[in-house]
């Protein structure tokens, strides 16, 4: 059936485009405060339900029953065919819709408001007293695996972003056809990419927790929040400090999240049920939303925040006055002052020191 | 059911939608064919074969615009007769759209009826004549099949007699196909011939009609919204006759009370106001234990009863010994439960009676039918709109196809085999009565007396007047000793003409029977299981048949209306319309000269108006004769003209008749009698289609009279019982002179059913009468083994303890032409290793053996596997999970391979299972034993290769209703 | 205007898979696609009711509410209708329904499913009325032919209603006047009267 849509298409899309992201917002904000509604309209029929009892036949009893999603039988087989209504959906819908929107965006537009406050305020965290001696910090492998799982992560992020948020920013940019050309090509590349991901992405983690054990002075620099606050600008810090270990216990925990509900939905196959599904995908949004937030902040601290960060995780060494302003233990430890840290990257003392 | 309102459509406005719809269907149709070559990728069109494109390649070649053309048939899958409307552009049956001007259907269908087009698709057609070769299907072109076909059974006449050859014939037949297969069998020279009737309704046949006259459902589906009580039992309408729910919900809803009565909980128990659970086997208890109660209270129809049946205090002697609980022990329903139904039936008069299999497959399936009449005949509800026995035949054609006679206990017409019917019939055929009888084989007499040793012949009757092997029984017929059984030799041929063989019981030993023939012939549109269940390596064909939507004709609905199909496309693949096979055939044995005597044959295919033509002029019984193919032409032109309670068409070129002409339509076709929509109903002019009881078991009886007593059709001027019309009582009356010159000429020395012209029933229906006389319905049937209805265990039964009260018969020494046994089958006790009932019935998505809807992709998608539903309890004992692969073992040692289905629809103790699996056979898939692309998408265990011994004592219908079986968790 | 709807008598439904055969027939839907299925509740024991479901075409539709791509629209009269060109194949729209009404064609690893497909209440897709790109994506439209959909029109025993909203509520209140009951029916409130959000 030719509908409207099609004569509608030209003149107006890009009102409906900003109609729809002004509903959207709207929308996002007002849904956390549905749980209210929901719930008094759960009361009110109720008690309706009470006055009414007695003039009420039992047909509207059996079929509330089968409102709250009981089992029959069904000669169609298909996942779930037996059952008539399931109320999961909505709570679904109503999740994901409302606080995962609502939270997800505002935590990522929180995060890169802080970034450029941080950025305007105290400006690139410089090395204070750069030596032009290098010491080896990330191996080869490192490095490899790090840019992968990056460059993983940041695809599987943009094109996970364009079906959570898509149709509400990129539709009135693109337009549907093209942002459906977009998802098309989205939706594919995140599902193929997905288990490339979970192999890199496991295996840096499991790699990488020797050397992100917190220890004492790891929550000296967390309570100064690495300098900004307090006196001390350089609280210290091992190889990896207190906020980069922290980091990685969020990835690692937010990771497995990610990954197994990511698991779920990338196997309807297996015969899952919509709850699980639906479950699935509330974790997997979720977690997804708050590891893109706080990558933000890791990509913007590794790059233009502080000086020197891209060029360990580039070219695999730093400045000597880096490694001491940012990780004086570690230095200590390269240096041979200090007993070797538990975990630490080898320690290629010779090689990491050049002389003169 | 047009719910448009968004246009109010104005006359004018329908019009051009209704121009619309033939102009844009062009393009649709054609696209849907290509949308369904282009949909790739799943199951079922990854197997899409590719006679189906070269189909659409030859369509497309005759011109891409062809016009769409509407054509209509009626559903092949039930006995409601639900017209089909077909759109079909260039020999492409394109849509299907609902026939809202069917009185019958109104538009409705079933999940069968919806998905009718897709035998339009056919991909798992037989496609070719096929001959078994060296164990491998060969194709064969028609002429070379039937050469050697011809060949062979000439050659086992000439060894073993006509009668080894046996012609199993089919429900799926139209009457004119149905009447040429009987007479084709009577031409060849044997009463071995018979059809599904035999295993679904004969024993109402016989009961029925043996009580009131005629064997055949009384009212219709749509006088069922007359109803104000309305009992099942054995029936599970909204599975088997899902449309016919439509006028029941409809009566219930005008406010009839409905009762089920089933040992499971149905899908038509889920609408009853009262459900009750039997134990299988045991309706007479409860018929008994209601009557009980209508006696004691005095709710019986005194006045009635007294004008109108005889025997009714034998009945009441009987039912006296069924005292509720005697009842609640047999039977397994408490007292109360009987008192209500009782009641229930007794304060809501007029009420109908339903019942189907449950009722009549079982060896004492003759003493149900009769019992349920007899309830009926007690509440006076037979012969009232609203009332009657409703009966539900089972396939499209199963009423016409046994009216026609494809039985072999009778010629069409319900004649039977008597010398005067056979001489009756070949005036018909236009034949010399001695010609047809040489056919026949002779029966001798034994001079030896040697019985007992070696080839000694012995003496059987006479095989022309003597009913053949039914088809309950082929199987013996094939393995039971020649010098026991009552013909010349053992079957030799068999003829699968439309039959599958998975609705017979005693699998092993019918793989062995069909493994023992020396010549199988498969003639279907489908290989069916008779095709794979055999281990053979030669001596079998499959000739694909044309479905009904390839062919043309008539079809006798449940309530006795015809109808008539036009062909929708033609013929698919290399197959043939049944007649053309029979004509073809008939010209390889060398009577097609008899056979065809006053039928056209144009290209080898003989004129189906021509074949009905001569039904209306030997039908003279039942009344086959007002039915001309133009008068039914003009029917289905003018359904929507026909009102949809009576059926009475109101005002247009059929006014006053009722659609269909319901037999007996009397007379010839130019009497225009208007059918009979209600049999027995006193209140209107027999002319009208007014009746009454027949008369048919003489006047008198031990010195009581048979006839009716003040109780007449409407008009009658003969105001009291009077027995059947002959020459001779129309001159006794001062009538024969009603009769013209050609009609005196051609009554003389006749009666009413064997007078050509038609002038004795025409002069008795102009003075009101009804030509078969005006007699009481009996509940006493003397000719009977139980003239009275009696409960009688089945013969593999769990209660043991019954069986010295209720025994079942003696062992019978020649019942059509075999042996039988009773009671030294039930002398045994299997209750210990079989400690379940098994009982059986239809799935709402598949029919009868189930091959062609389970090779109908939208059908079989629904019902992939064949299952058994188990009570938890049984299942829990038996350790068995839902879902779970077992076993079910019936005591003769029948074993299905089947899934577990564990609900609470059977009762503890009750194992029910759907008997329309085929293709398996105890635990094997036999997929490589089909030609190629032929196998069914669904293929299972045929139930009833567990279901056992046990055959009706009048019919032989076998019972599949109860029997024992074991269950193991495979 | 006019809102068709989709009602289902469940005093009169006999599960007898009419509505589902004639869905495939009509629209050649391919195996293991089901636009429309009947369930029966408390199967076996009194009290058993069957329900012949496809999509309500909902008022507030949820499915339309989840798509990412927005490929769903509703008609002028009221039928939820989508977009499979636009369609990802992404699932939501099965996860939100409440009717399980989404189907995929497939259903394999890597979260492929191909195109959504769905009861169209026989009014074919976006796609010119009767078009060949419609008939193949979506089916028949009959409802530009003047019909209506075919498993009402086909159903056995006059259970299943469709038409003007208006028309089968009459329809349903006079059997319901008859039978002397409520009217309570499955689902109309929950797909046609419900506002929440």
């Amino acid at each position: 059936m030719r509908a409207q849509t099609i004569t509608r298409k030209p003149r107006s899309r890009r009102r409906i485009a900003l109609v729809t992201v002004a509903l959207s917002l709207l929308l996002a904000m007002a849904l956390p405060l549905t749980g209210y509604i929901a719930h008094d309209a759960g009361l009110a029929w109720a008690q309706s339900d009470d006055a009414e009892k007695e003039a009420v036949n039992s047909r509207s009893e059996y079929w509330r029953a089968v409102r709250q999603g009981t089992e029959g039988y069904s000669s169609v087989s298909g996942p779930e065919a037996g059952v008539l209504i399931q109320s999961g959906g909505e709570d679904w819908r109503n999740l994901r819709s409302g606080p995962l929107k609502f939270f997800g965006g505002s935590l990522l537009i929180a995060v890169l408001i802080a970034i450029l406050v941080n950025h305007l305020v105290r400006g690139k965290d410089m090395i204070d007293s750069p030596t032009g001696r290098k010491i080896n910090r990330w191996s080869g492998f490192d490095r490899a695996l790090h840019w992968y799982v990056g460059i993983t992560f940041i695809i599987l992020s943009i094109t996970g972003l364009s079906l959570l948020f898509g149709r509400a920013l990129l539709i009135p940019l693109l337009g549907k056809e093209g942002f459906a050309a977009w998802a098309q090509l989205s939706k594919p590349v995140h599902d193929y990419l997905a288990l490339p991901f979970i192999v890199g992405f496991a295996l840096m983690l499991l790699i990488w927790i020797p050397r992100n054990f917190l220890r004492s002075h790891d929550f000296a620099w967390l309570k100064s929040v690495g300098g900004i606050v307090g006196k001390d600008h350089h609280p210290q810090a091992g190889y990896m400090n207190g906020g980069e270990k922290v980091f990685f216990w969020i990835l690692f925990f937010g990771g497995i999240a990610l990954m197994v509900s990511g698991f779920y939905l990338l196997f309807p196959n297996l015969g899952w049920e919509r709850e699980t599904m639906q479950l699935s995908h509330i974790v997997h949004s979720a977690s997804g939303l708050f590891l893109i937030g706080i990558s933000l902040g890791h990509i913007y601290l590794g790059s233009i925040g502080v000086e020197g960060v891209l060029e360990g995780m580039v070219r695999g060494e730093v400045d000597e006055g880096f490694a001491k302003q940012h990780h004086n233990l570690w230095y200590d430890e390269v240096k041979g002052v200090a007993p070797p840290q538990e975990g630490s990257a080898a320690p290629d003392v010779s090689g990491a020191t050049p002389t003169t | 059911m047009k719910l448009i309102k968004k246009r109010d459509l104005t006359a004018t406005e329908t019009n051009s939608v209704a121009s619309n719809i033939l102009g844009s269907a062009v393009d649709r149709r054609t696209f849907l064919r290509r949308a369904s070559l282009g949909l790739g990728g799943t199951a079922v069109a990854a197997t899409l074969p590719t006679t189906m494109i070269q189909r659409a390649e030859a369509t497309s070649a005759v011109g891409a615009e062809g016009d769409t053309e509407i054509r209509k048939s009626v559903c092949t899958h039930c006995s409601v007769g639900c017209g089909v409307v077909a759109e079909v552009q260039n020999g492409v049956w394109t849509g299907q759209e609902p026939d809202f001007d069917s009185p019958f259907n109104m538009g409705g269908h079933c999940a069968k009826g919806a998905s009718v087009r897709e035998h339009g698709h056919g991909e798992r057609r037989l496609k070719y004549p096929m001959k078994l070769e060296g164990g491998k299907w060969t194709r064969v072109s028609w002429e070379q099949a039937l050469d050697e076909i011809g060949d062979k059974v000439l050659d086992i006449r000439k060894r073993s007699g006509p009668d080894s050859v046996y012609w199993l014939g089919s429900a799926k037949f139209s009457n004119e196909q149905a009447y040429l297969f009987r007479k084709f069998a009577a031409l060849w020279g044997t009463n071995n011939v018979d059809h599904q009737a035999r295993i679904c309704h004969s024993t109402t046949v016989a009961g029925v009609a043996n009580t009131w006259g005629y064997g055949a459902m009384t009212n219709s589906y749509n006088d069922m919204h007359n109803c104000k009580a309305m009992f099942f039992i054995g029936s599970n309408a909204a599975e088997a006759h899902p449309v016919a729910m439509q006028h029941v919900l409809r009566g219930k809803e005008n406010g009839a009370k409905m009762i089920v009565v089933d040992p499971r909980f149905t899908r038509t128990a889920a609408h009853a106001d009262q459900f009750i659970r039997i134990r299988p086997g045991t309706d007479v208890p409860l018929i008994w234990g209601m009557l009980w109660h209508i006696f004691e209270n005095g709710w019986e129809d005194k006045k009635y009863i007294g004008q109108r049946v005889y025997g009714m205090d034998e009945v009441r002697a009987e039912v006296a010994k069924w005292t509720p609980d005697v009842v609640e022990n047999v039977s397994g329903v408490p007292g109360a439960d009987v008192e209500l139904a009782a009641k229930t039936m007794a304060e809501n008069r007029p009420g109908t009676i339903v019942w189907c299999m449950g009722g009549t497959q079982h060896t004492i399936g003759n003493n149900n039918t009769r019992a349920y009449c007899a309830l009926q005949l007690a509440l006076g509800n037979i012969g009232v709109s609203g009332g009657g026995a409703n009966i539900f035949r089972g396939h499209d054609n199963v009423q016409g196809a046994t009216d026609l006679g494809i039985l072999s206990h009778t010629l069409p017409g319900y004649y039977g085999l008597a010398e005067g019917s056979w001489k009756h019939w070949a005036r018909v055929w236009d034949l010399d009565f001695d010609w047809v009888k040489d056919r026949f084989d002779t029966g001798y007499v034994d001079t030896s007396g040697d019985v007992e040793g070696g080839d000694a012949a012995v003496p059987f009757a006479n095989p022309m007047n003597s009913a053949g092997i039914p088809v309950s029984r082929w199987v013996d017929g094939v393995l039971e000793d020649s010098r026991l059984i009552d013909q010349r030799d053992q079957l030799k041929a068999m003829f699968f003409w439309g039959h599958a063989p998975n609705s017979q019981t005693r699998g092993p030993e019918m793989k062995t029977a069909l493994e023992t023939l020396e010549l199988v012939v498969v003639v279907d549109p489908y290989p069916t299981h008779t095709a794979v269940l055999p281990d053979r390596k030669e001596g079998m064909y499959l000739l694909p048949a044309a479905t009904q939507f390839e062919t043309y004709g008539s079809v006798t609905a449940s309530n006795r209306s015809l109808q008539w199909r036009d062909k929708l496309i033609d013929p698919m693949f290399e197959s043939l319309p049944d007649h053309t096979i029979m004509y073809k055939l008939s010209k390889k044995l060398e009577f097609s000269d008899q056979l065809f005597k006053a039928i056209k044959v144009k290209n080898d295919e003989p004129l189906v108006e021509d074949i009905l033509r001569e039904i209306n002029r030997g039908m003279w019984t039942i009344g086959y004769t007002g039915q001309s193919p133009e008068r039914l032409k003009l029917h289905m032109a003018n359904k929507h003209t026909f009102n949809v309670t009576t059926l009475k068409a109101e005002g247009g070129p059929c006014d006053g008749d009722y659609y269909g002409l319901p037999w007996p339509s009397w007379g010839t076709p130019e009497l225009k009698h208007p059918g009979t929509p209600v049999l027995y109903d006193t209140s209107k002019h027999v002319a009208d289609g007014g009746l009454n009881f027949r008369a048919r078991f003489g006047v008198e009886r031990n010195g009581v009279n048979l006839l009716a007593e003040d109780s007449y059709s409407k008009g009658a001027e003969i105001t009291d019982g009077y027995p059947e019309f002959t020459a001779d009582m129309l001159k006794q009356l001062g009538w024969w002179d009603d009769l013209t010159a050609e009609e005196k000429q051609a009554a003389e020395g006749k009666n009413w059913k064997t007078d050509l012209s038609g002038g004795i029933q025409r002069v008795a229906i102009k003075h009101g009468c009804a030509p078969f006389g005006n007699a009481k319905a009996r509940c006493v049937v003397w000719t009977f083994p139980d003239p009275v209805p009696v409960h009688r265990e089945p013969l593999y039964t769990s209660r043991r303890d019954l069986v010295d009260k209720y025994p079942t018969y003696e062992d019978v020494k020649s019942h059509y032409r075999l042996p039988t046994r009773y009671g030294s089958i039930q002398a045994k006790d299997y209750s210990v290793e079989y400690p379940l009932i098994h009982t059986s019935g239809r799935l709402v998505e598949y029919e009868g053996g189930g091959e062609e809807s389970r090779s109908n992709a939208w059908l079989a998608e629904l019902q992939q596997e064949m299952f058994a539903e188990i009570n938890p309890a049984d299942a829990n004992d038996a350790n068995i999970r839902d879902g779970q692969w077992m076993w079910l073992e019936g005591p003769e040692g029948g074993r299905i391979k089947i899934r577990a289905m564990i609900t609470p629809r059977v009762d503890r103790g009750v194992v029910f299972t759907p008997f329309h699996f085929g293709g398996w056979f105890e635990g094997k898939d036999l997929l490589d034993k089909y030609p190629e692309g032929a196998a069914p998408y669904v293929r299972g265990e045929a139930a009833n290769t567990a279901f056992t011994y046990g055959y009706d004592s009048v019919t032989q219908m076998q019972e599949t209703k109860a029997s024992l079986c074991k269950i193991i968790a495979a | 205007m006019a809102r068709m709807k989709f009602l289902c008598d469940a005093e009169r439904c006999i599960e007898c898979n009419g509505c589902v055969t004639a869905c495939k027939n009509e629209h050649e839907v391919p195996w293991g696609v089901n636009r429309r299925r009947v369930v029966t509740l408390d199967d076996g024991v009194p009290g058993e009711k069957s329900i012949s479901v496809a999509c309500m075409h909902c008022t507030d539709a949820p499915c339309a509410a989840v798509c990412p791509v927005d490929c769903f629209y509703t008609t002028d009269d009221g039928i939820v209708l989508h977009d499979k060109d636009l369609c990802i194949g992404c699932g939501y729209c099965f996860y939100a329904c409440p009717f399980g009404a989404p189907q995929f064609p497939q259903q394999e690893a890597f979260g492929v499913r191909g195109k959504m497909d769905k009861c169209t209440f026989c009014a074919g897709g976006p796609e010119e009325d009767n078009s060949a790109a419609e008939l193949e994506k979506y089916g028949a439209n009959r409802l530009a032919e003047g019909k209506l959909p075919l498993c009402a029109e086909m159903c056995s025993t006059k259970a299943l209603l469709a038409g003007d909203g208006d028309e089968v509520a009459d329809i349903y209140r006079d059997r319901i006047t008859k039978r002397g009951g409520r009217p309570e029916t499955w689902g109309w409130d929950t797909a046609y009267k419900k506002s929440d959000v």
